[in-house]
């Protein structure tokens, strides 16, 4: 019997471990301390933070990363909301001192422009050959 | 002719597989990135000087001749590893050097100086790093070359090593 509850409880555990997988672990590095009392200030703050890369993680955004360069621009970014800053002058702000690199999602410029259309240029080069492809062999 | 439009797929596989190669030959750090301040002039600030009773004014320390600005720190490992270069810059080469002592602690600076040499003429205390962001600054060291009217012209990120020593040199020819 005990043994049997053993194996229950084993088997339950390893479901419960399986199923954590499917949903993602959100870590956040904000610290409770830099948390604005007005709420909807600090949802923009979290929305702007989300878009800004940590320069020195690189591929995390500032809101996720625990760097203290990310801190000090989360609190950075906080006070301007606070001063009445809006985001566009918050996201000038950024840009002018770490360039667009700063912005995890690039601006559509001409410098950017490949990088925006050739995904879309490829599709269709992609549509066009699986259409040749099966006129090709529709004949056999 | 619908034969010859299947080589597409390879010329192209094969032009990208070039250019892979060429970014991976070229002499290229990918995490170093351009500086936002590049060709702009040198960010305003006011804050307490290490060396001197005065003031550090930005307007009035930039903009006479061509100098080094020089973030550094004394818990920064490759700071320490740099120093023996940024002492060159001062001693050998006669270039103005100005420290911008990042998020740090005024008496160990003192002690580290003392240990290591003090190449910088004036010494900026960024306590809390605004300073550093107003430069763009994201990993110290960091290092920008300023010309005579206060102008950024370079900036490096990292430790100075043998390599960036002549090509800072070799920039600072070019802009005099």
């Amino acid at each position: 019997m005990v043994n049997k509850n053993f194996l229950f409880n084993k088997i339950f555990a390893s479901i419960i471990i399986c199923i954590i997988q499917f949903f993602p672990i959100n870590v956040y590095g904000v610290d409770p301390d830099e948390i604005l009392k007005n709420e909807k200030q600090e949802l923009r703050a979290r929305n702007i933070s989300e878009n800004i890369r940590c320069m020195i993680c690189q591929n995390q955004s500032i809101d996720e990363s625990n760097a203290p360069l990310a801190k000090d621009l989360r609190v950075l970014i906080r006070n301007q909301i606070k001063e009445g800053k809006n985001n566009e002058e918050i996201y000038k702000f950024l840009t002018d001192r770490y360039g667009d690199f700063i912005l995890l999602k690039p601006p559509l410029k001409f410098n950017t422009l490949a990088l925006w259309i050739l995904p879309f240029i490829f599709f269709i080069i992609g549509v066009f050959f699986v259409f040749y492809h099966n006129k090709k062999s529709e004949k056999f | 002719m619908k034969k010859q439009l299947l080589i597409i797929p390879l010329i192209f596989f094969l032009s990208i597989l070039l250019i892979f190669f060429y970014l991976l030959i070229i002499d290229r750090n990918p995490s170093e990135l351009p500086s936002a301040l590049l060709n702009k002039k040198v960010p305003k600030f006011e804050t307490m000087s290490l060396l001197e009773e005065e003031k550090f004014i930005s307007s009035k320390v930039f903009g006479n001749k061509i100098q080094l600005v020089n973030f550094f720190a004394t818990w920064c490992k490759p700071c320490r590893d740099e120093h023996d270069y940024i002492k060159r810059f001062s001693n050998e080469e006669g270039i103005d050097v100005i420290g911008v002592n990042y998020k740090d602690n005024e008496q160990k600076v003192l002690a580290w100086l003392k240990e290591l040499g003090n190449p910088y003429s004036n010494i900026a205390i960024d306590k809390n790093g605004r300073i550093a962001i107003d430069w763009g600054v994201y990993g110290i060291p960091e290092t920008f070359i300023i010309n005579s009217k206060g102008i950024i012209k370079y900036r490096h990120v990292g430790p100075i090593t043998q390599k960036i020593y002549k090509k800072i040199n070799l920039i600072i020819n070019e802009i005099e």
